[in-house]
């Protein structure tokens, strides 16, 4: 490489910073300040955020709603995967269809699709109570287990696209072996097919964490007022209270879990590939 | 209700949600200005009646900003003070919070020529009086009968069914504070409120963010919230089964008003912006169907749906004094957030 | 790399099992319209090798999964010392399989590749121990046990692969073309010591190839397979010698082909006027009549150079264009009218100027004769 030829890259490295780093060091900033010409600090807004109890839940309900989300779409998409896998190019279209199909509507409706579903006179309740199997209407809407079962749907794509593209990359001829080598369906399932396609399911179990912890619209919309989850109350403390110290503290602490978990999966997927 | 109309107002919910994400600003042209405004309902009808008829009576273009009243003071904030659109349309909430905050540009009524059609008070030296907004309880009629005032929304029939918001909006802030006032309490102790939520809480229906609640209703996820009446006659006008009931301690009214952001740069053109905003044709217009708004102007008579008959009416019901309510409201968000938090 | 002979005592010390016989009778697979193994049955006597050789699309693999039991054949049964072996699933039929691709499992060690069938199988541990270490010693890649398989090369893989099949002891052992990603130079170590491995295990098997050289250094017997039928069985000598087919003289090894007519019976053989000039005599197993068109195939080293001026009526008149020593041997570059021919002798002197010339069959040789409608 040529004297000088890091001055290529200061191009990229400016913006880089201007529209990345600095934009970050002023959220950081603003976290501690106490004013807005950043004129006296502060750690209070750090305490409100790691030493209260309902702000510290909403940080955990935040990760456990990402893990759910990445443990649903799993036990959806590997099966689904593994059809593809072995399905006919006419089958194989359409699985890989209904999986792009969600990235082609906006998060927005997807999510308002969700209550008509959900509703106490959605879909799955009319359904319900029509063919007599409860007699009075569900709760979905407005609970944990209504707002996984919506972002199973969005996040799907996220998880089940990388999946397919690991599982395309296992040579044919490696189930054969096994199979010829005496091992069961299932047996080549653990030992062989998920192992190999252990990078793929990370990097999709990144992806959907990362995407169902900020998923702002469907959280608020789905989740409702009374499960509490950090990126509305970044939104908030933001908007509509004016605390930027407690939004920015907030929003830092929902960035820097989201990256541990992310980080940590990585670190699994490189290990799995070693 | 019919698939067209489900379509309908889920389309409008959707347009409300999206709009407040949507980034950006219009640029100016020449002989034009920005203006914010509500998203949803209000972006459709000023960009219907207003822009017309500025545009025929003083050749100004007006591009608008939907963004919701806070929405619109935190970007000013945001923006060290300097609105990045010329006029500001907000609840009266919002409006404390803008004069505190030095967000307006001196306001001088003298230079609406309208300004003798609106009653007296309603233009000052901030900003004019624009529509006027009544709040209360919506109920279904054929699920439920109508409620007499706040504290039935408290029992179990109506608790069961019920949509609750919190302190984030103004008429969020002011039903909660007429309920907390039939339990005892005051515009500045909402103690009372938070006791007797805490006993209905597991019946109640859903606990939403303002904007999802017209969809909530429309879903019949909730039979009865709180809102405004320009929310029931725009649903009822879309086929939704709904109704509006006046609490028997009297329905809140409000102003909604209108300011010039300091710093503007097309002062003239938000002057006569809002001068024809509260002229008699546009109040006219804006007080039909559509758009059913509460008017301002003492030259027009509400539409039949509007359930306020005349503007002395407006006098008769509930108002708030904001300057105590705005301290208040941070601790408000908060404790409602916890107490709702299952 | 370096490939040493084993000891010569070492299939004594693994204590050689009998070997098992397999059959494949009547065997048809048809994908949609087209018949890809049409009838075909073969046999592969206890301990031996058979090659399946022809060009890509002849069948040959398909033949082979079917054997496994990857592919369930339209009629046909295959058997194992006589029963048949069909409704077993592949895992069940006692079958060892080395790849093309190796198919090693790439996230494990070369002793887990090598224990993966006897762990599926349920073996005790203790027993898997032992046989994957007696599996990968046979290979000689004990030393590479702990390595994963893109830490082996090419050739180290592939004994790995066959250390795998090799350890659940299969009564068959099937080699899907499995020097196809190897280096030339690499690849007649690996045939002989595979043979060698084959021999020492007395495991009967079946080896698929393209490559006439590979079935040739192999294979006890070879089936050449075209279009899905198989043209010839026979010993690779007997193949190279005495083709069954035009197909079969050009596929293995190099043919010259030349056309002409029947002109006479002399005794059991036929004298024939060839096209390019030349009357000459050959026997053949097969039945002409006088006057019938025939194509008669050669070999490079049946055919010699005379000079321009040789008066042999059993000689024809050519062109040698140039001359190319082919390691021992030298390659005359030959046409005659519209016939090229390739002739190989033995390399001494210098090589002949390039010019007219004649060309005449050895007198021991004994070119093979068909119809001329046998095309191809």
């Amino acid at each position: 490489m040529g004297e000088g030829a890091w001055k290529l890259a200061v191009p990229l490295g400016l913006a880089q910073f201007s529209f990345f780093l600095a934009p970050l060091l002023l959220l950081a900033a603003t976290s501690f300040a106490t004013d807005e010409n950043f004129s006296q600090f502060s750690v209070q807004a750090w305490l409100d955020v790691l030493g209260d109890s309902f702000h510290l839940g909403a940080v955990l309900n935040t990760l456990r709603l990402g893990a759910l989300a990445v443990l649903a779409t799993m036990l959806l998409a590997v099966p689904l995967a593994l059809l593809h896998m072995v399905a006919g190019p006419g089958l194989k279209k359409i699985i890989l269809l209904a999986a792009v199909l969600p990235l082609l509507t906006s998060v927005v409706v997807r999510t308002f699709a969700w209550i008509v579903i959900l509703g106490r006179e959605g879909v799955i309740n009319t359904a319900l109570l029509s063919t007599g199997i409860v007699s009075s209407p569900v709760a979905l809407l407005q609970t944990e287990p209504g707002l996984i079962l919506a972002l199973t749907q969005i996040e799907m794509p996220l998880m089940l696209l990388p999946l397919i593209a690991a599982l395309a990359r296992i040579d044919p001829s490696l189930l054969d072996a096994s199979s010829a080598l005496g091992a069961s369906l299932f047996r080549t399932l653990r030992k062989v097919v998920l192992p190999l396609a252990l990078p793929g399911l990370l990097a999709g179990a990144t992806l959907v964490f990362a995407s169902a912890a900020t998923a702002f619209i469907s959280q608020s919309v789905i989740g409702g007022g009374r499960l509490a989850y950090l990126p509305a109350l970044v939104w908030q403390q933001a908007m509509v209270v004016f605390n930027w110290p407690l939004a920015a503290a907030m929003a830092l602490t929902l960035m820097g879990s989201v990256l541990a978990v992310a980080a940590a999966l990585s670190a699994l997927a490189r290990g799995a590939q070693a | 209700m019919t698939d067209l109309s489900r379509r309908t107002v889920l389309g409008a919910t959707l347009g409300l949600a999206g709009a407040a994400l949507l980034p950006g600003r219009p640029a100016r042209a020449a002989g034009s200005m920005t203006a914010a405004v509500y998203p949803g309902g209000w972006d459709e009808a000023l960009r219907a009646v207003l822009s017309p008829a500025l545009k025929q009576a003083h050749g100004v273009d007006v591009a608008y900003e939907p963004l919701f009243a806070v929405d619109q003071i935190a970007k000013a904030r945001a923006a060290r003070g300097t609105a990045p659109f010329d006029v500001f349309v907000l609840d009266p909430g919002p409006r404390v919070s803008g004069i505190d905050l030095g967000l307006f540009e001196p306001f001088d009524p003298a230079r609406l020529p309208n300004r003798d059609k609106l009653p007296a008070g309603y233009a000052d030296t901030v900003g004019a009086g624009v529509a006027a907004q009544v709040v209360g309880i919506a109920y279904n009629p054929k699920k439920l009968a109508k409620p007499a005032g706040w504290r039935d929304l408290f029992k179990p029939e109506y608790a069961s069914r019920l949509g609750l918001t919190g302190f984030g909006t103004t008429f969020g802030t002011i039903s909660l504070i007429e309920m907390a006032k039939v339990f005892g309490g005051s515009e500045s102790d909402v103690e009372p409120l938070f006791v007797e939520l805490r006993k209905i809480l597991p019946q109640v229906a859903a606990v939403a963010q303002p904007a999802a609640m017209a969809g909530l209703f429309q879903q019949g996820q909730i039979d009865v919230m709180y809102t405004n009446t320009y929310t029931v006659t725009l649903l009822k006008s879309r086929g939704v089964d709904i109704d509006f009931a006046v609490p028997e301690t009297g329905a809140a009214a409000f102003g909604t008003t209108m300011h010039i952001a300091k710093g503007s740069k097309n002062i003239d053109a938000a002057y006569q912006y809002i001068d024809t905003m509260i002229s008699t044709p546009v109040q006219a217009a804006l007080s039909q169907a559509p758009y059913f708004f509460v008017p301002v102007n003492t030259g027009v008579t509400p539409g039949a749906d509007v359930p306020v008959k005349s503007l002395d009416e407006l006098k008769n019901f509930v108002s708030h004094d904001w300057s105590k309510i705005n301290p208040l409201r941070a601790r408000w968000i908060d404790r409602f957030n916890r107490e709702m938090a299952k | 790399m370096l490939e040493q002979m084993p000891p010569a005592d070492a299939a004594l010390v693994t204590g050689t099992p009998a070997g098992h016989r397999l059959d494949m009778d009547g065997i048809r697979v048809r994908y949609g319209q087209a018949t890809a193994v049409d009838d075909v049955t073969l046999t592969v006597p206890p301990g031996e090798i058979l090659a399946l050789l022809g060009p890509s699309g002849c069948g040959k693999t398909t033949l082979l999964r079917s054997v496994a039991g990857f592919i369930r054949p339209e009629a046909g049964r295959v058997l194992v010392d006589g029963r048949p072996i069909d409704h077993l699933p592949p895992g069940g039929r006692g079958v060892g399989i080395v790849f093309q691709s190796y198919a090693l499992f790439p996230h494990m060690t070369a002793a887990q590749n090598v224990a993966y069938g006897l762990e599926a199988r349920g073996r005790p541990q203790k027993e898997i121990r032992q046989k994957v270490e007696a599996a990968l010693a046979a290979v000689r890649m004990e030393a590479f046990a702990e390595r994963r398989p893109r830490a082996l090369s090419g050739g180290q893989q592939q004994r790995v692969a066959l250390a795998r099949a090799l350890a659940i002891e299969p009564a068959i052992l099937l080699l899907d073309e499995p020097f196809a990603a190897l280096d030339r130079a690499l690849r007649l170590d690996l045939q002989l010591e595979i043979k060698r491995i084959q021999r020492r295990f007395g495991v009967t098997a079946v080896l698929v190839t393209h490559d006439q050289d590979e079935a040739m250094s192999m294979a006890d017997r070879m089936a050449v397979m075209r279009g899905g039928r198989v043209e010839q069985v026979g010993a690779p000598a007997e193949v190279y010698d005495n083709p069954a087919t035009p197909f079969v003289a050009g596929f293995v090894g190099t043919s010259n082909r030349l056309h002409g007519r029947i002109e006479a019976r002399e005794g059991a053989a036929y004298r024939i006027r060839l096209d390019v000039g030349a009357s000459l005599v050959a026997d053949s197993p097969r039945g002409f009549a006088v006057g019938e068109r025939v194509l008669l195939t050669a070999r490079p080293e049946q055919l010699a150079l005379r000079d321009a001026s040789d008066p042999d009526p059993a000689a024809f008149p050519a062109r040698l264009r140039q001359s190319l020593p082919l390691g021992p041997a030298l390659m005359h570059d030959v046409e005659a009218g519209s016939t090229e021919l390739k002739l190989h002798q033995p390399r001494h002197g210098a090589p002949p100027v390039p010019g007219p010339v004649r060309v005449a069959l050895l007198p021991e040789a004994r070119p093979a004769l068909f119809a001329a409608g046998d095309a191809a």
